[in-house]
Protein backbone atom coordinates (compact mmCIF):
# COMPACT_ATOMS: atom_id res chain seq x y z
CA UNK A 1 0.00 0.00 0.00
CA UNK A 2 1.36 3.37 -0.92
CA UNK A 3 -1.27 5.61 0.66
CA UNK A 4 -1.69 7.50 -2.60
CA UNK A 5 -4.96 8.25 -4.27
CA UNK A 6 -5.73 5.71 -7.01
CA UNK A 7 -3.69 6.93 -9.93
CA UNK A 8 -5.48 7.77 -13.13
CA UNK A 9 -2.77 6.38 -15.25
CA UNK A 10 -2.46 3.95 -18.08
CA UNK A 11 0.41 1.55 -18.78
CA UNK A 12 1.51 1.55 -22.39
CA UNK A 13 3.52 -1.29 -23.86
CA UNK A 14 5.99 0.69 -25.93
CA UNK A 15 8.04 -2.15 -27.33
CA UNK A 16 8.72 -5.86 -27.20
CA UNK A 17 11.09 -8.45 -28.54
CA UNK A 18 11.45 -12.20 -28.44
CA UNK A 19 14.16 -14.78 -28.93
CA UNK A 20 12.28 -17.96 -29.67
CA UNK A 21 12.37 -21.20 -31.64
CA UNK A 22 10.96 -19.05 -34.50
CA UNK A 23 14.27 -17.15 -34.52
CA UNK A 24 15.69 -13.92 -33.16
CA UNK A 25 13.64 -10.75 -32.86
CA UNK A 26 10.11 -9.44 -33.02
CA UNK A 27 9.75 -9.83 -36.79
CA UNK A 28 10.80 -13.48 -36.78
CA UNK A 29 8.38 -14.18 -33.94
CA UNK A 30 5.45 -12.51 -35.66
CA UNK A 31 6.22 -14.21 -38.94
CA UNK A 32 6.49 -17.68 -37.43
CA UNK A 33 3.20 -17.15 -35.67
CA UNK A 34 1.48 -15.87 -38.80
CA UNK A 35 2.64 -18.93 -40.72
CA UNK A 36 1.62 -21.20 -37.84
CA UNK A 37 5.00 -22.85 -38.19
CA UNK A 38 5.83 -25.70 -35.80
CA UNK A 39 9.38 -25.56 -34.44
CA UNK A 40 9.89 -29.10 -33.16
CA UNK A 41 13.18 -30.52 -34.46
CA UNK A 42 15.43 -33.50 -33.76
CA UNK A 43 18.23 -32.78 -31.31
CA UNK A 44 21.94 -33.18 -31.82
CA UNK A 45 22.59 -35.83 -29.20
CA UNK A 46 26.33 -35.20 -29.37
CA UNK A 47 25.66 -31.78 -27.84
CA UNK A 48 22.67 -32.68 -25.65
CA UNK A 49 22.89 -35.74 -23.39
CA UNK A 50 19.12 -35.87 -23.07
CA UNK A 51 16.23 -38.30 -23.47
CA UNK A 52 15.42 -39.25 -27.06
CA UNK A 53 12.91 -37.11 -28.91
CA UNK A 54 12.67 -33.65 -30.44
CA UNK A 55 12.57 -30.22 -28.80
CA UNK A 56 11.90 -26.61 -29.81
CA UNK A 57 15.23 -24.78 -29.56
CA UNK A 58 16.19 -21.25 -30.53
CA UNK A 59 17.95 -21.94 -33.85
CA UNK A 60 21.76 -21.63 -33.76
CA UNK A 61 21.76 -19.93 -30.39
CA UNK A 62 25.22 -19.97 -28.86
CA UNK A 63 25.87 -17.40 -26.14
CA UNK A 64 29.43 -16.53 -27.20
CA UNK A 65 28.55 -16.37 -30.89
CA UNK A 66 25.61 -14.07 -30.23
CA UNK A 67 27.08 -11.82 -27.53
CA UNK A 68 30.81 -12.08 -28.27
CA UNK A 69 33.65 -13.45 -26.17
CA UNK A 70 33.87 -10.65 -23.62
CA UNK A 71 32.01 -11.18 -20.36
CA UNK A 72 30.46 -14.43 -21.52
CA UNK A 73 32.97 -17.10 -20.44
CA UNK A 74 30.76 -18.61 -17.75
CA UNK A 75 27.45 -17.17 -18.94
CA UNK A 76 24.72 -19.77 -19.10
CA UNK A 77 22.12 -20.11 -21.81
CA UNK A 78 19.20 -18.52 -19.97
CA UNK A 79 21.27 -15.42 -19.21
CA UNK A 80 22.48 -15.26 -22.80
CA UNK A 81 18.92 -15.48 -24.08
CA UNK A 82 17.74 -12.77 -21.67
CA UNK A 83 20.68 -10.39 -22.26
CA UNK A 84 20.34 -10.76 -26.00
CA UNK A 85 16.56 -10.24 -26.02
CA UNK A 86 16.84 -7.08 -23.92
CA UNK A 87 19.50 -5.85 -26.35
CA UNK A 88 17.07 -6.30 -29.24
CA UNK A 89 14.33 -4.55 -27.27
CA UNK A 90 16.57 -1.60 -26.42
CA UNK A 91 17.61 -1.34 -30.05
CA UNK A 92 14.03 -0.65 -31.05
CA UNK A 93 13.39 1.80 -28.21
CA UNK A 94 14.78 5.31 -28.08
CA UNK A 95 17.85 4.30 -26.10
CA UNK A 96 19.29 7.82 -25.59
CA UNK A 97 15.87 8.84 -24.23
CA UNK A 98 16.12 6.27 -21.44
CA UNK A 99 17.50 7.28 -18.07
CA UNK A 100 19.49 4.33 -16.66
CA UNK A 101 18.61 5.29 -13.06
CA UNK A 102 14.87 5.13 -13.70
CA UNK A 103 14.77 2.11 -15.98
CA UNK A 104 13.83 -1.06 -14.12
CA UNK A 105 14.19 -4.70 -15.00
CA UNK A 106 11.83 -7.51 -13.94
CA UNK A 107 12.57 -11.05 -15.04
CA UNK A 108 10.33 -14.07 -14.62
CA UNK A 109 11.89 -17.49 -14.14
CA UNK A 110 11.27 -20.90 -12.61
CA UNK A 111 14.46 -21.29 -10.62
CA UNK A 112 17.07 -19.59 -12.74
CA UNK A 113 19.19 -22.16 -14.54
CA UNK A 114 18.69 -25.58 -13.00
CA UNK A 115 21.70 -26.67 -15.08
CA UNK A 116 24.01 -24.10 -13.49
CA UNK A 117 22.72 -24.88 -10.01
CA UNK A 118 23.33 -28.59 -10.47
CA UNK A 119 26.74 -28.08 -12.10
CA UNK A 120 27.86 -26.02 -9.12
CA UNK A 121 26.49 -28.51 -6.60
CA UNK A 122 28.06 -31.41 -8.47
CA UNK A 123 31.41 -29.62 -8.49
CA UNK A 124 31.30 -29.24 -4.74
CA UNK A 125 30.30 -32.86 -4.14
CA UNK A 126 32.80 -34.43 -6.53
CA UNK A 127 35.76 -32.06 -6.12
CA UNK A 128 38.72 -32.88 -3.90
CA UNK A 129 37.41 -30.45 -1.30
CA UNK A 130 33.89 -29.01 -1.01
CA UNK A 131 35.09 -25.47 -1.62
CA UNK A 132 37.22 -26.29 -4.67
CA UNK A 133 34.52 -25.13 -7.06
CA UNK A 134 34.51 -22.91 -10.12
CA UNK A 135 33.53 -19.50 -8.71
CA UNK A 136 32.61 -18.36 -12.21
CA UNK A 137 29.46 -20.46 -11.88
CA UNK A 138 28.25 -18.71 -8.74
CA UNK A 139 26.61 -15.65 -10.33
CA UNK A 140 24.68 -17.92 -12.68
CA UNK A 141 23.83 -20.59 -10.13
CA UNK A 142 21.51 -18.23 -8.29
CA UNK A 143 18.15 -17.44 -9.81
CA UNK A 144 18.61 -13.70 -10.04
CA UNK A 145 21.86 -14.04 -11.97
CA UNK A 146 20.24 -13.37 -15.31
CA UNK A 147 18.42 -10.19 -14.23
CA UNK A 148 21.63 -8.90 -12.67
CA UNK A 149 23.64 -9.59 -15.81
CA UNK A 150 21.02 -7.82 -17.95
CA UNK A 151 21.43 -4.71 -15.80
CA UNK A 152 25.23 -4.90 -15.91
CA UNK A 153 25.38 -5.59 -19.65
CA UNK A 154 22.87 -2.90 -20.66
CA UNK A 155 23.66 -0.43 -17.86
CA UNK A 156 20.20 -0.34 -16.31
CA UNK A 157 20.32 1.14 -12.82
CA UNK A 158 16.66 1.12 -11.77
CA UNK A 159 14.92 -1.53 -9.65
CA UNK A 160 16.05 -5.04 -10.54
CA UNK A 161 13.77 -7.91 -9.61
CA UNK A 162 13.49 -11.61 -10.31
CA UNK A 163 10.19 -13.44 -9.92
CA UNK A 164 10.12 -17.20 -9.62
CA UNK A 165 6.65 -18.30 -10.62
CA UNK A 166 7.01 -21.16 -13.07
CA UNK A 167 4.77 -21.04 -16.12
CA UNK A 168 3.00 -17.90 -14.91
CA UNK A 169 6.23 -15.98 -14.37
CA UNK A 170 5.78 -13.74 -17.41
CA UNK A 171 2.44 -12.44 -16.18
CA UNK A 172 3.58 -11.98 -12.60
CA UNK A 173 6.61 -10.08 -13.87
CA UNK A 174 4.23 -7.85 -15.79
CA UNK A 175 2.24 -7.26 -12.62
CA UNK A 176 5.39 -6.39 -10.70
CA UNK A 177 6.38 -3.96 -13.47
CA UNK A 178 2.89 -2.44 -13.23
CA UNK A 179 3.32 -1.81 -9.51
CA UNK A 180 6.80 -0.31 -9.96
CA UNK A 181 5.40 2.15 -12.49
CA UNK A 182 2.25 3.07 -10.56
CA UNK A 183 4.26 3.74 -7.41
CA UNK A 184 6.83 5.84 -9.30
CA UNK A 185 9.73 3.51 -8.61
CA UNK A 186 10.65 3.64 -12.28
CA UNK A 187 9.78 5.58 -15.43
CA UNK A 188 10.29 2.65 -17.73
CA UNK A 189 10.32 -1.04 -16.86
CA UNK A 190 11.62 -3.81 -19.07
CA UNK A 191 9.97 -7.04 -18.07
CA UNK A 192 9.49 -10.53 -19.37
CA UNK A 193 10.60 -14.08 -18.77
CA UNK A 194 13.26 -16.50 -19.96
CA UNK A 195 13.77 -20.25 -20.01
CA UNK A 196 16.69 -22.29 -21.33
CA UNK A 197 16.77 -25.77 -22.77
CA UNK A 198 19.31 -27.85 -20.88
CA UNK A 199 20.20 -31.44 -20.11
CA UNK A 200 19.17 -30.95 -16.50
CA UNK A 201 15.79 -29.45 -17.42
CA UNK A 202 15.07 -32.15 -19.98
CA UNK A 203 15.63 -34.92 -17.43
CA UNK A 204 13.79 -33.11 -14.64
CA UNK A 205 10.81 -32.51 -16.91
CA UNK A 206 10.78 -36.16 -17.90
CA UNK A 207 10.92 -37.47 -14.35
CA UNK A 208 8.28 -35.06 -13.04
CA UNK A 209 5.90 -35.27 -16.02
CA UNK A 210 2.27 -35.66 -14.95
CA UNK A 211 1.28 -37.07 -18.32
CA UNK A 212 3.08 -39.24 -20.89
CA UNK A 213 6.78 -38.32 -20.61
CA UNK A 214 7.37 -39.36 -24.23
CA UNK A 215 4.86 -36.75 -25.36
CA UNK A 216 6.86 -33.93 -23.72
CA UNK A 217 8.02 -31.29 -26.15
CA UNK A 218 10.17 -28.68 -24.43
CA UNK A 219 10.67 -25.19 -25.78
CA UNK A 220 12.89 -22.30 -24.70
CA UNK A 221 13.56 -18.64 -25.24
CA UNK A 222 12.77 -15.22 -23.89
CA UNK A 223 10.26 -12.45 -24.49
CA UNK A 224 10.67 -8.92 -23.14
CA UNK A 225 8.35 -5.95 -22.99
CA UNK A 226 8.90 -2.27 -22.27
CA UNK A 227 6.24 -0.49 -20.23
CA UNK A 228 5.76 3.09 -19.19
CA UNK A 229 3.01 4.98 -17.34
CA UNK A 230 1.12 7.87 -18.90
CA UNK A 231 -1.93 9.94 -17.95
CA UNK A 232 -5.08 7.88 -18.50
CA UNK A 233 -6.62 10.18 -21.07
CA UNK A 234 -3.49 10.93 -23.09
CA UNK A 235 -2.81 9.65 -26.60
CA UNK A 236 -0.88 6.39 -26.93
CA UNK A 237 2.87 6.78 -26.53
CA UNK A 238 4.65 6.68 -29.88
CA UNK A 239 5.38 3.07 -30.89
CA UNK A 240 2.89 1.71 -28.32
CA UNK A 241 0.60 -0.91 -29.81
CA UNK A 242 -1.26 -1.85 -26.65
CA UNK A 243 -1.77 -0.99 -23.02
CA UNK A 244 -1.80 -3.27 -20.01
CA UNK A 245 -5.24 -2.99 -18.42
CA UNK A 246 -4.73 -5.38 -15.53
CA UNK A 247 -3.22 -8.58 -14.15
CA UNK A 248 -4.87 -10.98 -11.72
CA UNK A 249 -2.96 -13.64 -9.85
CA UNK A 250 -4.81 -16.19 -7.72
CA UNK A 251 -3.98 -19.53 -6.14
CA UNK A 252 -5.77 -22.76 -6.85
CA UNK A 253 -5.39 -24.84 -3.72
CA UNK A 254 -8.20 -27.36 -3.99
CA UNK A 255 -7.72 -28.56 -7.52
CA UNK A 256 -10.71 -26.75 -9.03
CA UNK A 257 -8.65 -25.01 -11.69
CA UNK A 258 -11.62 -24.07 -13.81
CA UNK A 259 -13.32 -22.08 -11.07
CA UNK A 260 -10.14 -20.17 -10.28
CA UNK A 261 -9.28 -19.38 -13.90
CA UNK A 262 -12.89 -18.27 -14.45
CA UNK A 263 -12.69 -16.03 -11.39
CA UNK A 264 -9.41 -14.43 -12.51
CA UNK A 265 -10.70 -13.70 -16.00
CA UNK A 266 -14.11 -12.58 -14.69
CA UNK A 267 -12.52 -10.10 -12.30
CA UNK A 268 -10.33 -8.66 -15.05
CA UNK A 269 -13.28 -8.12 -17.39
CA UNK A 270 -15.47 -6.70 -14.60
CA UNK A 271 -12.77 -4.30 -13.41
CA UNK A 272 -12.39 -3.03 -16.98
CA UNK A 273 -16.15 -2.86 -17.45
CA UNK A 274 -16.13 -5.03 -20.56
CA UNK A 275 -17.73 -8.29 -21.75
CA UNK A 276 -16.32 -11.20 -23.77
CA UNK A 277 -17.74 -9.54 -26.89
CA UNK A 278 -15.11 -6.81 -26.47
CA UNK A 279 -12.28 -9.33 -26.80
CA UNK A 280 -10.18 -9.69 -29.91
CA UNK A 281 -8.19 -12.75 -28.79
CA UNK A 282 -7.77 -15.27 -26.00
CA UNK A 283 -4.53 -17.08 -25.31
CA UNK A 284 -4.61 -20.05 -22.93
CA UNK A 285 -1.25 -21.53 -21.92
CA UNK A 286 -1.86 -25.11 -23.11
CA UNK A 287 -0.37 -26.51 -19.91
CA UNK A 288 -0.41 -30.28 -19.57
CA UNK A 289 -2.99 -31.86 -17.30
CA UNK A 290 -6.08 -30.56 -15.51
CA UNK A 291 -4.91 -26.95 -15.22
CA UNK A 292 -4.38 -26.62 -18.96
CA UNK A 293 -7.70 -28.27 -19.69
CA UNK A 294 -9.46 -25.78 -17.42
CA UNK A 295 -7.82 -22.90 -19.28
CA UNK A 296 -8.93 -24.40 -22.59
CA UNK A 297 -12.53 -24.62 -21.36
CA UNK A 298 -12.53 -20.97 -20.29
CA UNK A 299 -10.94 -19.91 -23.58
CA UNK A 300 -13.60 -21.83 -25.48
CA UNK A 301 -16.36 -20.20 -23.40
CA UNK A 302 -14.94 -16.74 -24.07
CA UNK A 303 -14.67 -17.36 -27.80
CA UNK A 304 -18.21 -18.78 -27.84
CA UNK A 305 -19.40 -15.61 -26.08
CA UNK A 306 -17.98 -13.50 -28.88
CA UNK A 307 -14.45 -13.27 -27.53
CA UNK A 308 -12.57 -13.27 -30.81
CA UNK A 309 -9.94 -15.79 -31.82
CA UNK A 310 -8.00 -18.33 -29.79
CA UNK A 311 -4.27 -18.00 -30.37
CA UNK A 312 -2.17 -21.18 -30.26
CA UNK A 313 1.35 -20.65 -28.92
CA UNK A 314 2.65 -23.70 -27.05
CA UNK A 315 1.38 -25.88 -29.89
CA UNK A 316 4.03 -24.21 -32.09
CA UNK A 317 6.80 -23.35 -29.62
CA UNK A 318 6.67 -26.28 -27.20
CA UNK A 319 6.37 -26.20 -23.42
CA UNK A 320 8.48 -23.15 -22.63
CA UNK A 321 7.88 -23.33 -18.87
CA UNK A 322 8.98 -19.97 -17.37
CA UNK A 323 8.89 -18.28 -20.78
CA UNK A 324 5.47 -19.64 -21.75
CA UNK A 325 3.26 -16.78 -20.54
CA UNK A 326 5.70 -14.20 -21.95
CA UNK A 327 5.49 -15.97 -25.34
CA UNK A 328 1.67 -15.86 -25.14
CA UNK A 329 1.80 -12.15 -24.50
CA UNK A 330 4.19 -11.62 -27.40
CA UNK A 331 1.92 -13.71 -29.60
CA UNK A 332 -1.12 -11.60 -28.76
CA UNK A 333 0.81 -8.39 -29.48
CA UNK A 334 2.39 -9.73 -32.65
CA UNK A 335 -0.85 -10.98 -34.13
CA UNK A 336 -2.85 -7.90 -33.12
CA UNK A 337 -0.33 -5.58 -34.78
CA UNK A 338 -1.08 -7.29 -38.09
CA UNK A 339 -4.86 -7.29 -37.71
CA UNK A 340 -6.86 -4.07 -37.99
CA UNK A 341 -9.82 -5.73 -36.31
CA UNK A 342 -7.86 -5.74 -33.04
CA UNK A 343 -7.82 -1.94 -32.78
CA UNK A 344 -9.71 -0.71 -29.73
CA UNK A 345 -10.46 -4.23 -28.57
CA UNK A 346 -9.04 -6.34 -25.74
CA UNK A 347 -7.18 -9.63 -25.34
CA UNK A 348 -6.87 -12.06 -22.45
CA UNK A 349 -3.83 -14.18 -21.64
CA UNK A 350 -4.24 -16.95 -19.07
CA UNK A 351 -1.61 -19.10 -17.40
CA UNK A 352 -1.46 -21.84 -14.79
CA UNK A 353 1.42 -23.46 -12.99
CA UNK A 354 1.38 -26.85 -11.33
CA UNK A 355 2.40 -25.20 -8.04
CA UNK A 356 -1.09 -23.65 -7.96
CA UNK A 357 -0.62 -20.23 -9.52
CA UNK A 358 -3.37 -18.96 -11.79
CA UNK A 359 -2.67 -15.70 -13.58
CA UNK A 360 -4.45 -13.71 -16.23
CA UNK A 361 -3.69 -10.44 -17.98
CA UNK A 362 -5.90 -8.09 -19.96
CA UNK A 363 -4.51 -5.95 -22.78
CA UNK A 364 -6.11 -3.26 -24.86
CA UNK A 365 -4.94 -2.90 -28.46
CA UNK A 366 -4.48 0.47 -30.17
CA UNK B 1 59.96 -21.40 -1.44
CA UNK B 2 59.83 -23.60 -4.50
CA UNK B 3 60.82 -22.43 -7.94
CA UNK B 4 58.18 -22.29 -10.60
CA UNK B 5 58.69 -24.27 -13.81
CA UNK B 6 58.18 -23.01 -17.36
CA UNK B 7 55.30 -25.47 -17.72
CA UNK B 8 53.61 -24.06 -14.65
CA UNK B 9 54.10 -20.53 -15.94
CA UNK B 10 52.39 -21.48 -19.17
CA UNK B 11 49.57 -23.16 -17.27
CA UNK B 12 49.07 -20.06 -15.14
CA UNK B 13 49.07 -17.84 -18.20
CA UNK B 14 46.46 -20.07 -19.85
CA UNK B 15 44.23 -19.87 -16.78
CA UNK B 16 44.54 -16.09 -16.53
CA UNK B 17 43.90 -15.58 -20.25
CA UNK B 18 40.86 -17.85 -20.11
CA UNK B 19 39.33 -16.02 -17.16
CA UNK B 20 40.14 -12.52 -18.40
CA UNK B 21 38.96 -13.52 -21.89
CA UNK B 22 42.26 -12.51 -23.50
CA UNK B 23 44.42 -13.88 -26.28
CA UNK B 24 47.93 -14.75 -25.10
CA UNK B 25 49.52 -11.92 -27.07
CA UNK B 26 47.29 -9.35 -25.37
CA UNK B 27 48.89 -9.85 -21.96
CA UNK B 28 52.43 -9.34 -20.66
CA UNK B 29 54.03 -10.25 -17.36
CA UNK B 30 53.67 -6.66 -16.23
CA UNK B 31 50.28 -5.63 -17.67
CA UNK B 32 47.75 -4.97 -14.91
CA UNK B 33 44.64 -7.16 -14.64
CA UNK B 34 42.30 -4.47 -13.33
CA UNK B 35 43.65 -1.31 -14.95
CA UNK B 36 44.58 -2.74 -18.34
CA UNK B 37 42.42 -5.85 -18.75
CA UNK B 38 39.12 -4.72 -17.21
CA UNK B 39 39.16 -7.34 -14.47
CA UNK B 40 36.85 -6.89 -11.49
CA UNK B 41 37.04 -8.47 -8.01
CA UNK B 42 35.01 -11.45 -9.22
CA UNK B 43 37.57 -12.24 -11.94
CA UNK B 44 40.43 -12.00 -9.43
CA UNK B 45 38.69 -14.50 -7.15
CA UNK B 46 38.13 -16.75 -10.15
CA UNK B 47 41.86 -16.63 -10.92
CA UNK B 48 42.75 -17.50 -7.33
CA UNK B 49 40.29 -20.40 -7.18
CA UNK B 50 41.25 -21.74 -10.57
CA UNK B 51 44.92 -21.77 -9.58
CA UNK B 52 44.07 -23.69 -6.39
CA UNK B 53 41.95 -26.13 -8.36
CA UNK B 54 44.37 -26.78 -11.20
CA UNK B 55 47.79 -26.41 -9.57
CA UNK B 56 46.80 -28.04 -6.26
CA UNK B 57 48.11 -25.11 -4.27
CA UNK B 58 46.62 -23.16 -1.39
CA UNK B 59 46.59 -19.40 -1.69
CA UNK B 60 45.45 -17.08 1.10
CA UNK B 61 42.93 -14.47 0.02
CA UNK B 62 45.22 -11.77 1.40
CA UNK B 63 47.60 -12.62 -1.45
CA UNK B 64 45.12 -11.11 -3.93
CA UNK B 65 46.73 -7.74 -3.20
CA UNK B 66 49.93 -8.97 -4.87
CA UNK B 67 48.23 -10.74 -7.76
CA UNK B 68 47.88 -7.63 -9.88
CA UNK B 69 49.63 -9.02 -12.95
CA UNK B 70 51.19 -12.26 -14.22
CA UNK B 71 54.52 -11.53 -12.51
CA UNK B 72 52.69 -11.13 -9.20
CA UNK B 73 50.79 -14.38 -9.70
CA UNK B 74 53.99 -16.30 -10.54
CA UNK B 75 55.51 -14.98 -7.33
CA UNK B 76 52.53 -15.90 -5.16
CA UNK B 77 52.22 -19.39 -6.65
CA UNK B 78 55.95 -20.01 -6.19
CA UNK B 79 55.65 -19.17 -2.49
CA UNK B 80 52.37 -20.97 -1.91
CA UNK B 81 51.91 -24.16 0.08
CA UNK B 82 51.64 -27.30 -2.05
Amino acid sequence: MTGRAPSRRRLDIVGWSATSPFGTGRAAFSQGLREGRGTSAPLDHEQWQVPAGPACLVPDFDVRKVLGKKGTRSMNRVTGLAVSTVGDLLAELDRPGLTPETTGMVLGTTGGSVQSTLDFTRGSLTGELPYLVDPGLIPYGVMNGAAGQIAIWHQLKGPNATLAAGRSAGLLALNYARRLLLTDRAEMVLCGAAEEYSTARAWLARHTAESDPDALLLGEGCAMFALTAVAAESDPVAQATASLVGVKALTSSEGDWEAVVRRAVGQLLDDAGITPADLWAVSPSAAAGAAGKAEAVIAQDLVAAGGGVRLPVAELLGEAHAASAAFQLAAVLGRAEADERAAGRFSVVTSTDEAGTVAAALLRHY
Amino acid sequence: MTAITADEKQQIKDIVCDILELEEDEITEESLFVEEHDADSMRLIEILSSLELNLKVTIEQSELARMVNLAGVYEVVAESAR
